[in-house]
């Protein structure tokens, strides 16, 4: 054999050799092998065994990978997706196909960095951590995940969980857990042998006792130590399922002061059903309570104040009538006592019957001003000055052992009021404060300047916060029973003896101060005084002179024509004799339209139109200003018994309008008439 | 176990197969036949086949340095010659066997 040929049969042999080798190689590819000795010695495994367990553990595998609820996904080194299970689909919101290929940067939310670089997790080998979702239908998820590199070179695994519900419920629940927690009512939760076990801070707030102190408890700890309580009555029956609506018992705090509370008790369930537990509400009932009778007063209030009102009708309406009438009483009478003059054997019986009517005139204007319906007429004043000129005459009123104070302060304000009805205020209370002390004492009368805030005023009827100007008046008297206090400024309520007063004291204050758009308070602790406080609105207004009492003119009559205008005959018919008496020319109308046609008649002049307010068809008002258009020049005197809001508004008398109150007397009507008449400030029909 | 081709004549043996198999395995039913089916067409020398069954003497494989089942081994003439697997591909192992024209 040549060289050649045996290098040719070595190649060839070569050849084969990797043949062989090769085929070995496929054979194994292929599966085509049944066992594999071992070199220990032992019996040889079974391939194909080992393959079918391969196969098994594949199937299991697979098995597990497709019903996986979690998404297991693998990918290639550039991350792509190589593989993905049907929960990688439901979650990423794709087909399988549409899926495998893409990466997870592909899934992104904007702004969100993902947990790491993919080079970063490979060089790593595994990760964990949570990160958000963005599918591509817009969809966001909140992942879990885990992450293993090269779990077989060159492929990597990720399982992820969308934990999305998970964390809304977690953060359903961390809400409803801030709700009990930060509830202002005690939210409790016992074992059934009575251990507190939970404990909010509104528990903290009504009981004292804080959670680290509470928690591990018994219940008992809360409850009042006379054992009055129903808890274990009520314990058992929750216990045994029941819920207790509602239920209102004493409970006692860390300090042992006893609270009202409102509770509510509920069983607790486990998943079977099982009672475990029981979960109070507890809510202080104090400021409830305090609601209740916030309520019950300001109803209460609210009655006295329709009490008032009505009461205030009723007198309107018969005041108009029972002046007019008292009119005619007060002038016949007076009349009739020039005529017989004080040696005639009737002069004191006709005084009687003036005295009677004067008192009935009294009453009738208390009743208007406690209905605030009578005139007033104010003006700018400085209460102190006010009070300063009453005080010889209170020094009058009140017996020596009586000592009286005056407190005033010098940059006093200014109110806006009827100083005459402040007055009569004034003197009621002095009144009333001299009668609580019949054994003496003192009384002190105080004028200051004072704030009402937007408290006081929520909590007092009709009253509106703002400055005020305050006039106190204190006395050291028997002071009023507490029962009595909502009482004292209702009309005839008296606690004098029968005769000695009528009972219209406090409520002529309370309608004259309520008219001038004031307040009144009263303060008093039996046996010791009472204060009774009214606030008057200060004005920025500068205060008028008090001007002094104007002496009557010498002259009453008058020579001047008089249109005279009331529609009740008998008291048109005194007037009518009154001024006729005293030199008047007097022209009678019975209404408006009388008037008129007099006015076309007469063509002389006419100086002065007295017109009542308040007739049928035409008021005096309407009447004053048509007679205005004929004659000009004419004055107009008014007529009224009570306010009507033609001339006055609120009771107050519009400026430059003459005025003079029903019931009417012979001297005063006779004066204010030559007051009109001769007064040149008092302008013609013309009103403003 | 032995078996011998149908076409085996007793006297010296021109070619000396044994066959490796491991029970009733798949993969080595498969690979008798199919050597079995190599023989019947075979026309050559005289060729005798030993079928070992290497779970019921395991030492006889190992002795034999045979790893994997199945495996036909030449083992005359030298050298020896070997095929793994199913023995499905017959070309190739009358090739590798020496027992088809292509022989070299």
């Amino acid at each position: 054999m040549s060289e050649l040929a045996a290098l040719q049969a070595e190649v060839a042999h070569l050849k084969i050799q990797l043949a062989e080798v090769t085929q070995t190689v496929d054979a194994f590819k292929m599966g085509q092998v049944d066992a594999v000795a071992q070199d220990a010695g032992v019996s040889p495994v079974l391939l194909q065994a080992a393959q079918d367990n391969l196969r098994q553990s594949e199937q299991l595998l697979r098995a597990i990978f497709d019903g996986a609820l979690d998404a297991i996904l693998l990918a290639d080194d550039s991350g792509r997706y190589t593989d993905a299970n049907p929960a990688a689909c439901v979650l990423f919101g794709l087909t399988r196909r549409e899926l495998l290929g893409r990466t997870l940067g592909e899934f992104a939310t904007p702004g969100y960095s993902p947990p790491a670089e993919w080079g970063t997790f490979i060089e790593r080998g595994h990760m964990r951590g949570s990160f958000p979702l963005l599918r591509l239908d817009g969809g966001r998820r909140d992942l879990e995940f885990t992450a293993v590199a090269n779990i077989l070179p060159g492929t990597h695994l990720s399982v992820l969980r969308d934990v999305t519900d998970r964390r809304r419920s977690e953060e359903l629940r961390n809400r409803l857990a801030t709700v009990v927690e930060w509830s202002l009512d005690a939210i409790i939760s016992k074992t059934l042998d009575g251990t507190i076990v939970a404990w909010n801070r509104g528990a903290e707030a009504l009981f004292g006792y804080s959670a680290d102190e509470a928690v591990g408890q018994p219940i008992s700890i809360l409850l009042p130590p006379d054992g009055t309580s129903d808890e274990t009555l009520i314990m058992e029956r929750v216990a045994r399922g029941e819920s207790l609506a509602y239920h209102e018992s004493p409970r006692r705090r860390k300090d042992g002061s006893i609270v009202d509370v409102g509770l509510v008790m509920s069983p607790i369930r486990d998943g079977s059903g099982q009672v475990v537990a029981v979960s109070t509400i507890a809510r202080d009932l104090t400021e409830r309570r305090q609601a209740e009778e916030a309520l019950r007063r300001s109803e209460e209030q609210f009655r006295h104040a329709q009490k008032v009102e009505a009461v205030g009708v009723l007198a309107g309406g018969v005041a108009h009538d029972f002046n007019n009438i008292l009119s005619i009483v007060l002038t016949y009478s007076s009349m009739l006592l020039d005529e017989l003059g004080p040696e005639h054997p009737l002069y004191d019986d006709v005084k009687q019957i003036a005295k009677a009517g004067e008192r009935a005139a009294e009453l009738t204007r208390q009743l208007l001003a406690f209905s605030r319906k009578q005139m007033l007429q104010p003006q700018v004043l400085n209460l102190g000055h006010v009070v300063a000129g009453m005080e010889k005459m209170v020094r009058r009123l009140v017996p020596e052992s009586v000592t009286l104070n005056f407190v005033t302060s010098t940059d006093l304000g200014r109110v806006f009021a009827d100083a005459g009805q402040l007055e009569q205020t004034i003197m009621n209370l002095i009144v009333n404060a001299r009668d609580a002390m019949p054994d003496g004492g003192t009384i002190t009368i105080e004028t200051v300047n004072a704030e009402l805030d937007g408290e006081y005023a929520a909590t007092h009827l009709g009253v509106t916060a703002g400055r005020y100007v305050m006039l106190a008046v204190t006395d050291t008297g028997v002071g009023i029973a507490p029962e009595l206090r909502d009482r004292i400024f209702e009309p005839f309520f008296t606690t004098k003896e029968k005769g000695k007063g009528t009972g219209l004291g406090l409520s002529t204050v309370f309608g004259i101060v309520k008219q001038s758009g004031g307040h009144i308070s009263v303060y008093s602790e039996p046996g010791t005084g009472t204060t009774f406080k009214i606030y008057l609105p200060r004005t920025d207004d500068a205060a008028e002179a008090i001007s002094p009492s104007k002496q009557p003119p010498p002259t009453t009559g008058g020579t001047e024509t008089v249109l005279l205008v009331e529609d009740d005959d008998q008291l048109r018919q005194v007037a009518h004799t009154i001024l006729h008496r005293h030199g008047y020319n007097v022209l009678e109308a019975a209404n408006g339209g009388e008037a008129l046609l007099r006015c076309e008649e007469f063509k002389a002049k006419i100086h002065l139109l007295v017109t009542d307010v308040i007739m049928p068809r035409m008021t005096g008002k309407q009447l004053a200003d048509r007679i205005a258009l004929l004659r000009p020049e004419m004055k107009v005197l008014f007529m009224s018994g009570y306010t009507d809001d033609s001339i006055v508004h609120h009771g107050i008398v519009d400026a430059g309008i003459a005025f003079i109150q029903k019931p009417l007397s012979k001297g005063a009507f006779l004066q204010k008439i030559r007051e009109v008449l001769d007064d040149a400030s008092v302008g013609g029909a013309v009103t403003p | 176990m032995t078996r011998r081709a149908p076409q085996a004549r007793p006297g010296g043996d021109a070619i000396q197969l044994r066959l490796y198999v491991a029970g009733d395995a798949p993969n080595s039913v498969a690979a008798i036949a199919n050597l079995e089916a190599v023989l019947a067409e075979h026309t050559g020398p005289r060729v005798s086949l030993e079928v070992i069954d290497v779970l019921k003497d395991p030492r006889r494989g190992l002795r034999d340095g045979v790893l994997v089942t199945p495996v036909v081994v030449r083992v005359a003439p030298v050298p020896q010659r070997r095929v793994i697997g199913t023995l499905v591909d017959r070309a190739f192992v009358r090739n590798v066997l020496g027992l088809g024209e292509a022989i070299r």
